[in-house]
Formats: C-alpha cells, sequence, structure tokens
C-alpha cells in the first residue's frame, strides 16, 4: 500500500516560487546537496512558452527552474538515455515522461535503478504557439506580456504584467477554450494516465484541500520514492504531514474525472471512426504519402531504442514508389505494443501527419487485444518485444 | 549538457532549432533538438534541419597565408594589405547569404567600398536589371507564411514543396484544408498529389505558360528565384504577376537573402555571381574574396569553378569550414560556425531573427580591415536600415507592400532547349543541393518507358552523360514524361540556367570483371 502526504519546501523562496510548495524542487535540490544524485534533469524557463531541459549537478540551477511550465511539451526520455544512462539521476516526470523512461529500461537503455522519478501529475501541456494564440484571442493579452500560466479547477489561468507593472490573472475554462481548437494538446487531451503511477513519488495539487494550497500531495509508489523523500526529509529540505481522507478522496475523483473526459476526448479526436473501410485506407494513405523522411518522429520517439540500426530506416528505401513507405509501415507495427501517445512525434512532424492519432488506431486496439499498457511497469515485458520471443523460441527449442 | 538556440540555415525559410552538445562533450559534435516555440517553424524541420548537426561536424579552416599556417591578425594584415595592392575593378567580393548575418553584410558592403569596389554579389544582382524598379520588392521581399495559409488558390510554378522548401508544403497543405485549389505548373507531376490541377509543360515549351496566364488570375504564386534561375523564366514570372490580379512570393535557397538586399542594399551596376566568375575567366578579375560561401560547392559543375579561380592572382577566403577551394586560396581566414556568431538574419517572410550565439569573430575579421566598428555600431546601422526599434521573432519587422507594375510580355526561348533525342535532366533542388556536407539521394527518378527502354532491373544504375561530363546515378521509377529525369542530389551534369540540362542516359554496364561478378 502507497503511502500519501501532504508536502512542502521549508525554504520559504523555493516553496514560494514551486508551483505547489516546492515539494519537487526540494526534494532535487536536497538530493544533488546531499550526494544521493549525481545529476538533476530539470526544465528551465526562458518564458511561459518555452523551456529548455538543463542537466546540472547545481542546486540552484534546480532552484531557478522551480515551478510548473504547461507551454513547453518536452519528454525528457531521451535526455536520460543520451545524456544520463549511466549516472544517479533525480527528475520530474510527467506520466508521459516516465513511461518513456521505463520502457527505455525495458530496452536496456537505462538503469532504474539510478533513477529517481518525481512524478508529477498531468492533465496536460499546451503547443507554446497556440497558446501564445489563445493568449491574444481569447484571454485578449499581449502574448509578450503572460508572465505566468497554471492549469486548476478546470481552468487556464495566464497571469500578464499590466503597465506599471501590476499583475492580473485571468482564467478561462478549459472546455471552452478546447472546443474552440485551443487548449491542451490533442495527445494530452486523450491520455488517461493522469498520475504517474510508475515514478517513484506521484506529486501534484489534487487533493491538497483548500486553503492548503503551498503544499504538495505526495504519493509515494516505490521503495526509492520513500528513499529519496527520507533523504529530502532527513536533511531538512521538506516538511510532511499525513495526508487527510478526504484529501485522497477527492484526488482520486480528479484523476476519475479526467480520465473520464480523456476518453471522451478520444471519440471526438478520432475521425477516422467515422469513415467507411475504403475511407479509412484512404485517410491513411493521404496522411503517410507527405511523408519526407525527415526521421524526426523516430528521434523524438522516447520508446524507440533502435537509434541508426532500425529495421524502418534498414528496410526503407526511397526508391520504392509506395504512397505509404516501409518506414512509416514499420513503425507503426513496431511500435504497437509500445506507443505510450505522447504526441512527439506529431508535435515534430514537418508535413503535420496525424501520427499520434494513426498510431493510437492501430497501438491502443493492439494493447487492449494483449492486456498491456506499455510504461506502466518495468517488470512487464512489450508483448512483441522481438529480443525477448527470440529468447523464448530457443529456449523451447532445448 | 549546454543547449543553444539557433536557426537552421539550409534555406531562406530560416527554421527554429535547439543544438545541444554531445553526451561526450566534443566540441564539434552535437545534436540537434526541436523548439516547439520557433515562430517560423513551430520545432519542425526538414530532413536537412535534423541532420544538421553534420553540416556543423565539417573540417575547420585554418587561418592561413600561402599555405603556411599563421596567426589570425597576420592573415588579416596579409589579406588587407593584399587587397589594398589591386586596383578596385580587379577586386570582387562574394557572400552567398546562407550563413552570413545581416550584420556581416553590412560590413562586407563597408569593406568592398573602403576599396572603391562594386563587384560584390549576394548571387542575384542580375535580376534586379531590366526590371521596372517597382517590382524590386518581388525579389527583396517575401511573404508571411500566414499569407499562403490564407490564400484561396495557389500556384505552384515549379515548386515542389515537399523537395524544394518543405517546411512550405504544411503551409499549402494547411491553405488546402481551408478549401484552397491548389495549381501546378511544372515539368511533372507531383508524386504526392497536393495539386487539385495540374498543367504538365515541356521544357521546350515555357513559352506555351503565356497561353495560360488566365489560370493564374486571382492567385498566389509560389516560385523559386536561384543564381540558375533562367533570367528570361523569371521576367515570365513577373510579368504573369504583373498582368494578372495575382501575387508572386519568390523563395530562396540562401537563408539571409532577404538580409542581403535589404541592409546589403543593391546597385544594378554591382556584377553578378556569374559575372564574377566570366571576369575571373577573362582575366578582368584577379582578386576574389569569399565570406562564407563555398563556391565550388554551391556552383553546379564545380571543377569548372576551381579550374576559373585558379586564373586569379589572389583568392581570399573567410569560412569557418573548409571548402574545395580552400587548398588553392591565398590567405584563408577562419571564422566562427554561424551557430556560434553574433547577429540577425531576416527569413523569408520578413522577420528578424536573432541567430543566437555570441561570437564576434567573422564580424570583427571584416570590420578590421575596414571601418573598425564595433558590433554595437554596425548593428544598429542594420536596425537602422531595416527600419527595426527592437528584434522579436513574433514580429513582421519587414513588410513588403503589393504594387502593380508593367512588363513587356517576355520571349521565352532558349536554343540549347530546342529539339534533338536524349533526356532533360531537372534538378529538384533542397537544401542539401545547395550545402555541401551532408549527403543526399544517391538516385535520380525516371518514367517507367525509360526504364523499359533501357532494359534496366532493380537495383541497377544508370550513367547520365553530357558531353565528357558523367554521373552514375540508382533510379526510382516515378510518374514522369518519358523524356525527364529528376535529380535532387548535385552530379557533375551542368545545367545551363533554369537547373534543366540535355543529356544522355544509359544503363550502366559493369565494366570490370569483378564488377560483373556482383552484377
Amino acid at each position: 500500500m502507497s503511502r500519501c502526504y501532504l508536502a512542502w519546501a521549508k525554504d520559504e523562496r523555493i516553496r514560494e516560487k514551486g508551483a505547489d510548495g516546492g515539494f519537487v524542487t526540494a526534494t532535487l535540490v536536497s538530493a544533488l546537496e546531499t550526494g544521493f544524485i549525481d545529476i538533476a534533469l530539470v526544465v528551465a524557463k526562458k518564458s511561459v512558452y518555452e523551456g529548455i531541459p538543463v542537466l546540472t549537478s547545481n542546486p540552484e540551477v534546480v532552484k531557478e527552474c522551480a515551478g510548473s511550465l504547461h507551454g513547453a511539451p518536452i519528454n525528457l526520455t531521451k535526455y536520460v538515455v543520451e545524456y544520463a544512462a549511466e549516472k544517479r539521476i533525480g527528475l520530474p516526470t510527467k506520466p508521459c515522461d516516465a513511461r518513456g523512461i521505463i520502457e527505455q529500461a525495458k530496452r536496456r537503455q537505462v538503469n532504474l535503478d539510478n533513477i529517481f522519478m518525481i512524478g508529477l501529475n498531468c492533465g496536460g501541456t499546451l503547443h507554446p504557439l497556440r497558446m501564445r494564440e489563445m493568449a491574444a484571442d481569447f484571454y485578449g493579452l499581449d502574448p509578450d506580456s503572460v508572465v505566468k500560466e497554471e492549469i486548476k479547477e478546470g481552468k487556464i489561468f495566464l497571469v500578464s504584467k499590466e503597465a506599471g507593472g501590476k499583475e492580473k490573472e485571468t482564467a478561462i475554462k478549459i472546455d471552452e477554450l478546447e472546443q474552440k481548437g485551443y487548449g491542451r494538446r490533442d495527445a494530452c487531451k486523450s491520455c488517461v494516465t493522469k498520475i504517474p503511477t510508475s515514478s517513484d513519488l506521484a506529486c501534484g495539487n489534487w487533493g491538497v484541500p483548500k486553503g492548503e494550497e503551498k503544499k504538495t500531495f505526495v504519493e509515494v509508489l516505490t521503495a526509492k520514492g520513500e528513499a529519496i523523500l527520507k533523504n529530502a526529509i532527513d536533511s531538512g529540505y521538506v516538511c510532511i504531514e499525513e495526508a487527510p481522507g478526504e484529501g485522497i478522496e477527492m484526488r482520486r475523483k480528479i484523476e476519475a474525472g479526467m480520465q473520464k473526459l480523456a476518453e471522451s476526448w478520444k471519440e471526438r479526436i478520432d475521425e477516422v471512426n467515422a469513415l467507411s473501410r475504403s475511407g479509412r485506407f484512404d485517410f491513411y494513405v493521404d496522411a503517410l504519402k507527405n511523408c519526407i523522411h525527415c526521421g524526426a518522429c523516430k528521434e523524438v520517439c522516447p520508446v524507440c531504442a533502435c537509434e541508426k540500426e532500425a529495421k524502418c530506416l534498414d528496410m526503407n528505401d526511397e526508391r520504392d514508389s509506395y504512397a505509404i513507405s516501409m518506414y512509416n509501415v514499420l513503425r507503426i507495427f513496431h511500435l504497437m505494443d509500445s506507443c505510450i501517445h505522447c504526441g512527439q512525434c506529431e508535435d515534430v512532424c514537418p508535413v503535420d501527419i496525424p501520427l499520434t492519432l494513426i498510431q493510437r488506431r492501430f497501438s491502443e486496439r493492439m494493447q487492449r487485444h494483449l492486456g498491456y499498457t506499455p510504461g506502466m511497469s518495468v517488470d512487464e515485458k512489450p508483448p512483441l518485444y522481438e529480443t525477448e520471443l527470440r529468447w523464448n523460441a530457443e529456449s523451447m527449442m532445448k | 549538457m549546454k543547449v543553444i538556440s539557433s536557426i537552421c540555415p539550409g534555406c531562406s525559410i530560416g527554421c527554429g532549432l535547439y543544438l545541444a552538445e554531445s553526451k561526450d562533450g566534443e566540441a564539434n559534435k552535437m545534436r540537434v533538438l526541436h523548439r516547439k516555440n520557433a515562430a517560423v517553424n513551430e520545432g519542425k524541420l526538414c530532413k536537412f534541419g535534423t541532420q544538421l548537426h553534420t553540416y556543423y561536424e565539417r573540417e575547420a579552416l585554418n587561418d592561413t597565408v600561402d599555405g603556411s599556417e599563421v596567426e589570425q591578425k597576420e592573415a588579416i594584415k596579409e589579406a588587407k594589405g593584399r587587397l589594398k595592392g589591386m586596383k578596385p575593378d580587379e577586386l570582387a567580393f562574394v557572400a552567398l547569404p546562407g550563413t552570413v548575418t545581416n550584420e556581416e553584410i553590412v560590413s562586407l558592403v563597408a569593406l568592398a567600398s573602403e576599396f572603391g569596389c562594386e563587384n560584390i554579389s549576394f548571387g542575384l544582382e542580375r535580376f534586379f536589371r531590366g526590371i521596372p524598379e517597382e517590382a524590386r520588392y518581388i525579389i527583396e521581399k517575401g511573404l508571411p507564411f500566414s499569407e499562403v495559409e490564407k490564400a484561396s488558390r495557389i500556384i505552384l510554378l515549379f515548386v515542389d514543396p515537399f523537395v524544394h522548401y518543405p517546411l512550405l508544403a504544411r503551409r499549402v497543405l494547411k491553405a488546402k484544408k481551408k478549401g484552397a485549389k491548389v495549381v501546378e505548373v511544372s515539368f511533372a507531376k507531383n508524386e504526392r498529389g497536393i495539386a487539385d490541377e495540374t498543367v504538365l509543360v515541356e521544357p521546350v515549351g515555357l513559352e506555351r505558360i503565356k497561353e495560360k496566364k488566365d489560370l493564374f488570375e486571382d492567385s498566389l504564386i509560389i516560385g523559386e528565384l536561384t543564381p540558375y534561375t533562367d533570367l528570361q523564366f523569371f521576367e515570365l514570372m513577373l510579368w504573369l504577376n504583373a498582368s494578372t490580379s495575382s501575387r508572386l512570393f519568390l523563395l530562396k535557397p540562401f537563408l539571409n537573402s532577404t538580409g542581403a538586399f535589404l541592409p546589403g542594399g543593391n546597385s544594378k551596376r554591382r556584377k553578378d555571381l556569374f559575372e564574377i566568375i566570366d571576369g575571373i575567366e577573362r582575366g578582368e578579375i584577379k582578386a576574389l574574396y569569399l565570406l562564407e560561401t563555398d563556391l565550388a560547392g554551391a556552383m553546379l559543375g564545380d571543377e569548372r569553378v576551381t579550374k576559373t579561380v585558379s586564373k586569379l592572382d589572389l583568392l581570399i577566403e573567410q569560412n569557418a569550414f573548409r571548402t574545395p577551394l580552400s587548398s588553392t586560396a591565398d590567405i584563408t581566414i577562419s571564422s566562427e560556425p554561424f551557430f556560434m556568431k553574433r547577429g540577425t538574419i531576416v527569413n523569408i517572410e520578413g522577420r528578424v531573427l536573432e541567430v543566437g550565439g555570441q561570437s564576434e569573430k567573422g564580424l570583427q575579421i571584416t570590420e578590421s580591415m575596414g571601418k573598425g566598428r564595433t558590433y554595437e555600431e554596425v548593428h544598429e546601422e542594420v536596425k537602422r536600415k531595416l527600419g527595426l526599434a527592437e528584434i522579436s521573432e513574433f514580429e513582421l519587422a519587414v513588410k513588403r507592400k503589393e504594387r502593380s507594375f508593367e512588363m513587356a510580355e517576355p520571349k521565352v526561348e532558349i536554343e540549347e532547349r530546342k529539339g534533338g533525342e536524349g533526356y532533360f535532366l531537372w534538378y529538384k533542388t533542397n537544401p542539401f543541393f545547395w550545402n555541401n556536407g551532408i549527403q543526399s539521394k544517391n538516385f535520380v527518378e525516371i518514367s517507367p518507358a525509360a526504364m523499359r527502354k533501357l532494359g534496366l532491373f532493380r537495383g541497377d544504375e544508370v550513367v547520365i552523360v553530357q558531353g565528357e561530363r558523367k554521373g552514375r546515378m540508382g533510379f526510382k521509377i516515378s510518374e514522369l514524361p518519358d523524356y525527364l529525369i529528376l535529380s535532387e542530389s548535385k552530379m557533375s551534369i551542368k545545367p545551363f540556367e533554369g537547373l534543366i540540362a540535355k543529356v544522355e542516359m544509359r544503363r550502366r554496364d559493369c565494366e570490370t570483371t569483378q564488377e560483373k561478378i556482383n552484377c
């Protein structure tokens, strides 16, 4: 049984700067200060629309990066693989970050024992340029005047700096924005993993009682989570108290409500569903024939571990004149059991192929059929994991 | 892990991206990351952009004088001294503005004028001549992509957006989604079927486009302007624009082409790139200063360029990387790679973008030979020339105003194009094509009829012949006219103007015994 707490940073500056009491920042700072981890991976805020991943062993840098940033839809998995696969690393993880890291661990690209995932509950992220348009068109703000954003109580809050330096908060219901095509990215709208249960800790403001806003609701999910939390408490960076029962219930209800909404979005977003069989085929051809083979979707995919030695690259020959290339066909099939539907591929596609939708249509059915949800537990191997299948075949032959 | 914000130098679109140092921290190894807040491209990149790290991994240029390595200040002093020893008419300065900032352009123009030299080329000068003054804006300024998305009728005039300017393709697709009609006028149908209507034109029949003038009414014409654009074809594009209620949007291969002609200015007396090369050939131009320009790499038939350049008394190359001409240059001066530069560029939409680096090395090389100004002073001049108060990628700082002008109906006929047997090779240019250093496609596209005629099978190669020049390539079957060959890669085949060339093609036979076995 996991344990739930309300927790906050002892340092008032961190508590103030952090989104919900600065627990995540304080935990990472304490882990660095005490040598519990070698390095932290955080996102430095350039503006409310832009964040840059930073790998640092400097606690001051981590403090600077405190606070939420919904307008920077980055998946951190590949940064861990590329830059810190052999280090003891701590990082905040949205559910899709954690799921990507778990999948990479299954593919032996990272060692989970060295990775401390401070999970963040996530209602979704926004594309920065859509957010700018949203600020101008719906909030009537100069996008560059927005200094803070927050998603809470079903609304998106934007805080702008007015003439004279005064701050003004404006909130609009997410539903209202999303009906008009703004708000969260499509991948986030239809994501049902709202609490990162595959992280070591799951943190957020869901379940924090009214009047105690500068606290974080923390669920301890693993022994590693317990260890990093203990380190933060013992080193005097973090205070905790038992989470109240009604808080736990409130959090559960929020999660369930958001999952229900996500399920409904899946239906609404899936324009292919309404098409006839031949119409669906035409849809796939029309979308995928535009591929220019830039390779960006593979590059950013948090699940793909193939690097340059990949079937989708090896078996693809641009001299073939198929409308849908082998690259796309192989990627769809290769990811059927493992796609976590994070939408990174679609974000970077230069010809706007609805890759998340296409992949979801294939992989969700397959994952349901196999009874497998990728990225949730390192012990569950992907059912179509070829190396595993080969190992099984070899052991059967003995 | 150091991450810096930068701009792709692959074409005039100017996509934003991040460059991150590699995990081992090696100086010239890096990784490209997607910058989703980039106003130009929303984090999306074409193949060139996603592979940009390899562009920056080329061999760095050293500071040398007459082949010997020297301190940079000595190379600069020697360059200045030797340039001073030449007559103004014997000098030429060339900067194909792919990785040249506005500040460097202003500085180069000032340096050339210090020597009284008017032979300065940014690659497209000749197009300014012989056209009405009111039409200049079409060369100087592009259009924001929002205008492409808003267009109700788009004519793709010999432009395949997926190949020539891949980040343009999504804008055309968006326009289509909103109901725009897309018409392509081309030698071949776009294989992705982006157009609702295709008007096929034969290379010998460009003149006939004029008969289709009505097609261009109320449309946004998207074309391309490169150093190789046929002058007559350029006039045809202008005429179509002038004689219909259309707008003409010309994309260009070099990142800062807009910056080159706005802050850099343009005089009709300036020599064009090809005129400079001809001037060298004739022995009139004796000294050439190349700023961040891989002349042999960007030009087709590069062995001719190398041969021509060897006639110079003085070749000075200022570049971050070695080029095929570096070994023949009298003086080489090393600058910083583009991503390290402090400075600005203007993209085809009119956005003034900061390159993102902090180094002023390249600028200070030209300034130390010229006026000796600081970065701030040159930057202020750029801002003044562009009419800027501040710089934001979200502002369209350089706006264009459509003007009407009159053009006489041009004749479009080039003898070389006419008649004869064989094939036409059409170079479909793309960011790889203009920027040497990254490998591109190793095949050409041919028609099924050509494949049958040559008796080709999968895996075969073709040899494309133009006089003594030969190119060997794999092939792909595409829906093309029988006589057409498409190539996205450079070959030693030299096009005449318009990036098309008359060639012969045959199946590559295995010549040696070993090759026969492999066959």
